[in-house]
């Protein structure tokens, strides 16, 4: 079968390609980290809404991230939006390839989304009259968050084996292929998902520390937990990323082991940062946090090299005409700090007004 | 051609487009008007000190917070989903063209969901005035959102003078953006109210209940009166085929226009007669038929809209099957399956004319026609004789306006009659069959 590639869009880029893939990392890394408090924090969930039967701790934990799982998963939605948005402008002639050979199973990523969330938002306002079905309903939604990575990773991987296209629509136009042959998937999947409970664990020991700072003793417990899960799951994780990394066709993963020394530099930085915020979590959760935001944006420029790897051959975005739109990019780049000081403002006063008079009523 | 082609059977991708679509724009046009009508609603309470009519706010607005900030979003999320798998050559060109337009909409859109969750969950935690400023944040966030979609979906019917400059000022303020512009909001205005009718006639205080029927009935009647003077001023903007075809062109198109018409009309009666003049005795069933009629008018609406742009998906530069107008000359010399590198037919599979015409029509025709369901075409040639066929796609855009013409080769134009032939009249082999 010969590698089918579709041409690039005659109207070309907006702005240079350096300038896109900087905002298409940059804002990946803001999706990834809400992505990954909201998959662990709903698994995490279900587990503590099971425990917390028997303990305060863990039926207080559930109710706190009954209220914060919502808020997240819109975050997540709505961060999502723009990496997809700069991938479809860098790199859609694979992207909607990839995606139009698995169009079912992608097209379900959109049903799973949003009965997860209301799945969600049923734990969050009705606990009661869902009585004993609470615990079930949550571990639905946990299960449809983590199918939505899994499709995620197939639609990655495919995106990346533009030599595997042809031979797959030839079989079949239907658009219900999937990627299970890929060596890098199971791998790759775990990474993620592994990483979602290292996150969120962190994100726990944070609200922990919020607690604690507003003299609430569960705030005590709450970030030891959190940090037994952040150390968890950055211990499987140096397992799982080494099958990652030797998962790779060879010549890609020489050159994250001593071939390239920028890129060698960049994964493994990443990993000393993730050890350290391991070391350092119960003694400073915010260390851990700041050194973790660094292993995630130093392995998230990794994962963009990776693409370049498996791309390069078939297409180039250097290649592609820069018809440049300044005038817009400013407008979106004020508007865009306009738009985060309004936020900001309005998380402030929120924050600010502290703890509901009474609760909201529904 | 570039991409493959996703074959959905029966419904046909454009129908899937069309389902997801009009549920969503049903949905997001209520969380705008719904932003108006919350802090508007709120202030009149505040000022009358009427303590009631807040009450039913907080609840109306979980009611909208669950509609909007799930169902609104993620449904947005699934067009853009759906029209990337169904059309990709067309998605790609709208995201390349609109890049900074969409990543502006992006930030309107995150200020507009964040302004949402702390107005609901500061109902009783912020103070009254922080309160109303987060409520028109929102209001100014999502409507802003509304402004951008607005100039790029309205570029798709009308392209002006872009398709000679290539500007994106050209493309974004193109002919039609502004009537659409103030229809669209005439009709987050009604939505607004029509919602608010369903939560309102929930209430179980009859006195509240009455007055906010009538109130909410008020905000119908307003936008339900502005849409048609924006319809006008629309109508004279779009190209003069795409007017043509709602007014008698293609009779179906004609008939959904007319029911579009229909339908606005009883939306408006139905809210007259029923809850503005009798509020006392408006029931919550009511408030569900106004709201079905409103969906449905929205529905038939939208696809007459999409219907008109027809044989355009991106009027004057792009033909519904992803064919650039400045490539009509390169597929005629290469013709279809020279085009089309995704039709990948062996050597073998190139002398079966009935295989070359399957292929010819899954790049040419599937965007719009099924095999044999919606628009399936196995109905449109039943009892057409192969040289009538023939006939019929030679002059495809001359008999039928709305169509393309047939860009491929003589013969692959034969092959495509065989095959289309052959759907009604089962080759000898199979026919001979017991």
């Amino acid at each position: 079968m010969p590698v089918v590639i579709p041409p690039a869009d005659p109207a070309g880029l907006p702005a240079p390609a350096w300038l896109l893939q900087i905002l298409l990392v940059f804002t990946f890394i803001l999706h990834i980290l809400a992505m990954n408090l909201l998959a662990g924090g709903t698994t995490i969930m279900a587990i503590s809404l099971r425990k917390g039967k028997d303990s305060p701790f863990h039926a207080e934990l559930a109710k706190r991230l009954s209220k914060a799982l919502p808020v997240t998963m819109s975050l997540t939605i709505t961060l999502g939006i723009a990496p997809l948005l700069f991938v479809q402008v860098l790199y859609g002639q694979a992207f909607y390839t990839a995606s139009v050979l698995m169009a079912w199973p992608w097209l379900s990523v959109i049903a799973l989304v949003l009965l997860a969330y209301y799945g969600l938002y049923l734990v969050q306002f009705r606990p009661d009259w869902l009585g004993r079905w609470v615990t079930t309903i949550a571990w639905l939604s946990a299960i449809f968050i983590l199918l939505v990575g899994l499709l995620y990773t197939h639609n990655a991987t495919l995106t990346l084996a533009p030599e595997k296209w042809a031979t797959l629509y030839a079989a079949s136009a239907a658009g219900l292929h999937m990627n299970w042959s890929e060596p890098t998937l199971v791998p790759r999947y775990l990474h993620f998902m592994v990483a979602a409970f290292a996150v969120c664990g962190l994100g726990i020991a944070l609200l922990g520390l919020l607690a604690r700072k507003r003299g609430d003793s569960w705030g005590e417990e709450a970030v030891r937990y959190g940090a037994r899960w952040f150390i968890g799951a950055t211990l499987v994780q140096l397992a799982v990323g080494l099958w990652f990394l030797f998962s790779l066709p060879g010549n890609f993963m020489q050159s994250f082991i001593g071939g390239n020394m920028v890129n060698t530099l960049i994964l493994w930085l990443g990993v000393v940062a993730a050890v350290l915020a391991m070391l350092m979590v119960n003694r400073s959760v915010l260390a851990a946090v700041l050194l973790t935001v660094a292993a995630v944006t130093l392995m998230s420029i990794t994962r963009h090299t990776l693409r370049q790897m498996y791309l390069s051959p078939h297409l180039d975005v250097n290649a592609i005409p820069v018809n440049p739109q300044w005038a817009m990019f400013a407008i979106f780049a004020v508007l865009l700090v306009i738009g985060l000081a309004v936020v900001g403002w309005m998380v402030w006063q929120f924050y600010k007004s502290g703890e509901p008079q009474k609760a909201t009523t529904v | 051609m570039e991409y493959p082609f996703w074959d959905v059977p029966l419904l046909g991708g454009g129908m899937l487009i069309g389902i997801i679509a009009i549920l969503h724009v049903f949905v997001a046009h209520f969380a705008i008007g719904a932003g108006l009508f919350l802090v508007l609603t709120e202030s009149k309470a505040r000022r009358e000190g009427d303590s009631a009519l807040l009450e039913y706010l907080k609840r109306h607005s979980t009611f909208f917070i669950l509609v909007v900030l799930v169902f609104g979003a993620v449904s947005g999320v699934g067009i853009w989903w759906t029209i990337g798998l169904v059309h990709p050559t067309a998605t790609s060109a709208l995201i390349h063209i609109f890049v900074w337009a969409w990543a502006i909409e992006w930030v309107f859109f995150v200020v507009e969901l964040l302004a949402a969750f702390i107005y609901y969950y500061g109902w009783n935690r912020l103070d009254a005035r922080t309160h109303l400023a987060v409520g028109w944040i929102y209001f100014a966030g999502a409507w802003l959102s509304l402004f951008m979609i607005n100039g790029i979906l309205t570029f798709m019917l009308t392209t002006g003078e872009w398709t000679k400059t290539h500007s994106i000022v050209d493309a974004f303020f193109n002919p039609s953006m502004l009537p659409s512009l103030l229809i669209r909001t005439a009709v987050t205005i009604a939505l607004a109210g029509l919602y608010a009718l369903i939560t309102a006639s929930a209430e179980a205080d009859e006195t509240l209940r009455e007055r906010v029927v009538k109130y909410a009935s008020k905000w119908v009647l307003v936008g339900m009166t502005i849409i048609p003077i924006g319809g006008i001023w629309y109508i004279s903007r779009i190209p003069d085929q795409a007017r043509e075809i709602s007014m008698g062109g293609a009779p179906v198109v004609t008939l959904f226009a007319a029911a579009s018409i229909a339908f606005s009309a009883f939306v408006f009666l139905a809210t007259l007669i029923g809850p503005f003049l009798f509020p006392r005795r408006f029931h919550v069933t009511f408030a569900f038929v106004i709201v079905a009629l409103g969906l449905l008018t929205t529905g038939v609406t939208e696809w007459v809209r999409e219907a008109v742009r027809k044989p355009y998906i991106i009027y004057d530069y792009m033909y519904s099957n992803a064919v650039r107008t400045d490539e009509v000359q390169k597929v005629w010399e290469q013709g279809v399956l020279g085009s089309a590198k995704w039709a990948l037919l062996t050597e073998q599979d190139k002398q079966d004319p009935l295989k070359v015409g399957e292929r010819v029509f899954r790049f040419h025709c599937q965007s719009c026609h099924t095999v044999n369901g919606f628009n399936g075409i196995k109905f449109a040639v039943k009892g057409w004789k192969k040289d009538f066929i023939d006939i019929q796609l030679q002059n495809l855009d001359q008999l039928k306006g709305y169509m393309p013409p047939f860009l491929g080769t003589e013969e692959e134009r034969k092959a495509l009659a065989e095959w289309l032939f052959s759907l009604n009249n089962p080759p000898q082999q199979t026919a001979a069959r017991p």
